[in-house]
């Protein structure tokens, strides 16, 4: 991401982003990518016309290929990376059980809550009341919204109830998978490094 | 002793009412009870005071001593109280907070820091005796309901706590995976575990408990073993007994039977066989609907077909619901019960496949038209509630499709007893009530045909008893129902036909006699004949061997 922000030049970032759709290929995510890039997309192609129109197409290309990157990056992180896994390493880095809890758990939890938010549209919808589309959907979004907030109020105090019951926040906790540093840990580090240095002195020197 | 309640009370913060009223109680080690009563009786405000939620989580005023394990509960918290008593609770998915299934097990011994063979060990005991171990890597909240009850249990199990609660495991669990959870039960039995089962249905049950201690308004009224329990007058108490019991009452019987082979014991011993069989017979359990297929169908669906992330949920369906129709849909959780009733509003619109209502195709109609001449009843009506007043909630759906009828919603509010809540908040019902508000607020536009989605699941003896009768009502007006349900009684009672849906086709079509005796589709959804039907064809058998 360091390596994004210092390079302003198109055909660097292009040559990531190449990189990168090689990435999304080999682990076989493209079509989930795509679906990414849906959302992205758009995002990207504002950013592009923005820049372009204030500054240069120059500047547009470059701004445009640099959140693709990102974008790309967060996209291949989260794909590739279990929530589990991530706050476990947060953990050993030293943040308190909690916080890493809860970002994992909350991750989890959306599933979840889509279901819950699509039996309440179906309910609502299949009382006629429009919901979705239309101006007088406005009217109605209480509709939706109220059972929802509800429901997740609800949910989240029996979910407290069942944490303490199971021991949340005891001090002392073991980890029945101990994440620890490997070698190939080191070995992705220290290319890392390498990489970074590499480039960045190319840049400035 | 194991458990123990001293004169103890209870009211949540702010409520006047108390939940737990002077409850004094005693398990022993080893022993499987049963605690039962309807709902408002206190049973899961005791289960939470089993494991100290109360007094520590929730605030509030208690009175008494709770004992657990020798511990009082007052004086330890609930990180020292969980190692010795586990409460499995109702909501399988507010209790699964972990990336997968083994993670989820292992959650309460990482949180006693315990070191990595102990925790193998305990895993392996437990993901053993709740058969879970093909299920170690996925995800729970990817699992079906019997799966995610099964993690559940598994969760406190592996604490090994000398004493295990399970409130209302049966709820939401199809007969088959009832059957599992019920052999699973049995097997902690034989490993010696005090079992707690809190539940208001008895006869998924009640053979496999010492004890039933029945609560009533927060207190005791009644408890012993199983059949002198039932053998007294507890009526009162909003029970769901087991149905050959309520078949002997009906007779005059007074002994308690729980299953066919007591209940062939029971009425030779009486000399009763005869009479007995004559009245099963003569009251013809299956509501008939001579006229049914001469009347106009009000919806057709031909050759449905339903593919979701690449699997086939339904395979071809053909199906004509005529009017004055009442049908239960049945079969397995999983089996496309739910997504056939979205069909039958337009909420799904047939990729494959054909679906009429009233003639015209659903595919060129939006939902908002279809749904004044179909109306769903949710299983959760917390999903639709959502207006200040029970009145304002009923009339949304009139207002909107401009269909008041002051005269037919009046008699509404009074037929679900609704006239003394109509200016409360639907929020602040019971869960009973605010089924009632939604099976009114779908029936307020006059539909043509009604649809309900497991109407009795969760409902206690006094709800259920309502609905059946608003059911009854509505059936000799000649009401088109459909309903989805797990409960065969429920089904016998009301329905002229039954369907079995099983992996996505209907396997079986007919009144509820010809489906009961069509064996091999009701073993492949999973299904029992209900004991009235058992009983019938065993004393079918028994005198055609005389003769």
């Amino acid at each position: 991401m360091i390596l994004l922000m210092a390079f302003s030049h198109s055909i660097f970032l292009a040559a990531s982003l190449g990189i990168l759709i090689t990435l999304v290929l080999f682990l076989r995510l493209s079509l989930l990518w795509f679906n990414f890039l849906k959302g992205l997309g758009f995002a990207v192609l504002t950013f592009f016309l923005i820049a372009w129109l204030a500054f240069d197409l120059q500047t547009g290309i470059v701004s445009g290929l640099r959140l693709l990157n990102i974008g790309t990056v967060f996209f291949l992180f989260f794909q590739t990376t279990p929530p589990e896994l991530l706050s476990n390493g947060l953990l050993k880095m030293g943040f308190p059980y909690p916080f890493t809890f809860v970002l994992s758990a909350s991750m989890q939890f959306i599933p979840v809550l889509i279901r819950h938010a699509r039996n309440i549209r179906d309910a609502q919808r299949a009382r006629g009341i429009p919901i979705e589309g239309g101006i007088r959907s406005i009217f109605y979004l209480p509709a939706f919204a109220g059972p929802l907030l509800i429901q997740a109020f609800k949910f989240a105090d029996e979910l407290a109830e069942a944490m303490e019951a199971r021991g949340f926040g005891i001090s002392g906790r073991s980890f029945h998978h101990e994440p620890r540093f490997t070698w190939i840990d080191w070995m992705a580090v220290a290319i890392s490094f390498t990489v970074l240095t590499v480039a960045l002195s190319i840049r400035f020197l | 002793m194991i458990l123990r309640f001293e004169g103890v009370s209870y009211n949540y913060p702010g409520i006047v009412t108390p939940a737990l009223d002077g409850l004094n109680l005693t398990v022993h080690p080893g022993e499987n009870v049963l605690v039962a009563g309807s709902s408002g009786s206190g049973k899961s405000t005791f289960c939470r005071a089993c494991i100290g939620l109360i007094p520590h989580f929730h605030h509030g005023e208690l009175i008494g001593n709770v004992f657990v394990d020798g511990l009082d509960t007052r004086q330890h918290s609930v990180h020292e109280l969980f190692r010795h008593a586990g409460l499995v609770f109702q909501n399988p998915d507010a209790q699964l907070f972990n990336q997968t299934v083994e993670a989820e097990l292992v959650y309460g011994l990482e949180s006693l820091g315990m070191g990595p063979s102990e925790i193998e060990k305990r895993l392996a005991w437990a993901s053993r005796l709740t058969e879970l171990d093909s299920l170690m890597s996925r995800s729970p909240h990817t699992l079906s309901g019997g799966e995610k009850q099964r993690v559940a249990l598994g969760t406190i199990l592996t604490l090994r706590p000398r004493l295990l609660l399970l409130d209302e495991p049966f709820t939401h669990l199809d007969p088959e995976a009832t059957e599992a959870l019920r052999k699973i039960l049995r097997s902690m039995k034989s490993e010696g575990i005090t079992t707690i089962i809190v539940e208001h249905r008895l006869h998924e049950i009640i053979q496999d408990v010492d004890r039933i201690i029945v609560f009533h308004r927060g207190r005791t009224a009644a408890e012993g073993p199983p059949h002198q329990v039932l053998a007294g007058e507890i009526s009162d108490y909003g029970l769901n007994l087991p149905p050959l019991l309520r078949l002997f009452r009906d007779f005059g019987v007074k002994n308690p039977v729980f299953d066919v082979d007591e209940a062939i014991v029971e009425l030779k011993a009486q000399n009763l066989l005869t009479p007995f069989y004559d009245r099963l017979i003569g009251q013809s359990s299956n509501p008939s609907n001579a006229l049914a297929p001469l009347m106009h169908p009000v919806v057709e669906l031909e050759d449905l077909w339903f593919n979701y992330d690449g699997n086939s949920v339904l395979k071809g369906i053909d199906l004509t619901l005529r009017k004055g129709e009442c049908v239960a849909l049945l079969g397995r959780n999983g089996a496309g019960k739910t997504t056939l009733i979205k069909y039958l509003n337009g909420l799904l619109k047939p990729q494959r496949g054909l679906v009429r209502i009233f003639g015209s195709d659903t595919r060129k109609k939006p939902v908002s038209e279809l749904s004044r001449h179909v109306s769903l009843v949710w299983q959760n009506p917390n999903d639709q509630i959502f207006r200040p007043t029970v009145r304002e909630e009923v009339l949304t759906g009139p207002k909107i499709f401009d269909a008041y009828d002051p005269l037919w919603c009046d008699q509404l509010f009074d037929r679900f007893g609704l006239l003394p809540l109509l200016d409360r908040s639907p929020f602040s019902l019971s869960e009973g009530q605010k089924k009632r508000v939604s099976f009114a607020a779908a029936l307020s536009v006059k539909p043509d045909l009604i649809v309900l989605d497991e109407p009795t699941a969760g409902q206690d003896e006094p709800s259920r008893r309502q609905l059946t009768s608003i059911l009854g009502r509505l059936r000799e007006e000649g009401q088109t129902i459909l309903f989805v349900t797990h409960d065969l009684e429920f089904a016998a009672e009301h329905a002229s036909r039954w369907l079995i849906l099983s992996d996505g086709k209907i396997i079986a079509d007919g009144s509820s006699d010809v489906v009961m005796a069509e064996s091999t589709a009701m073993a492949k959804a999973g299904l029992r004949p209900t004991h009235r039907f058992q009983l019938i064809q065993a004393v079918k058998r028994l005198r055609e061997n005389k003769t």
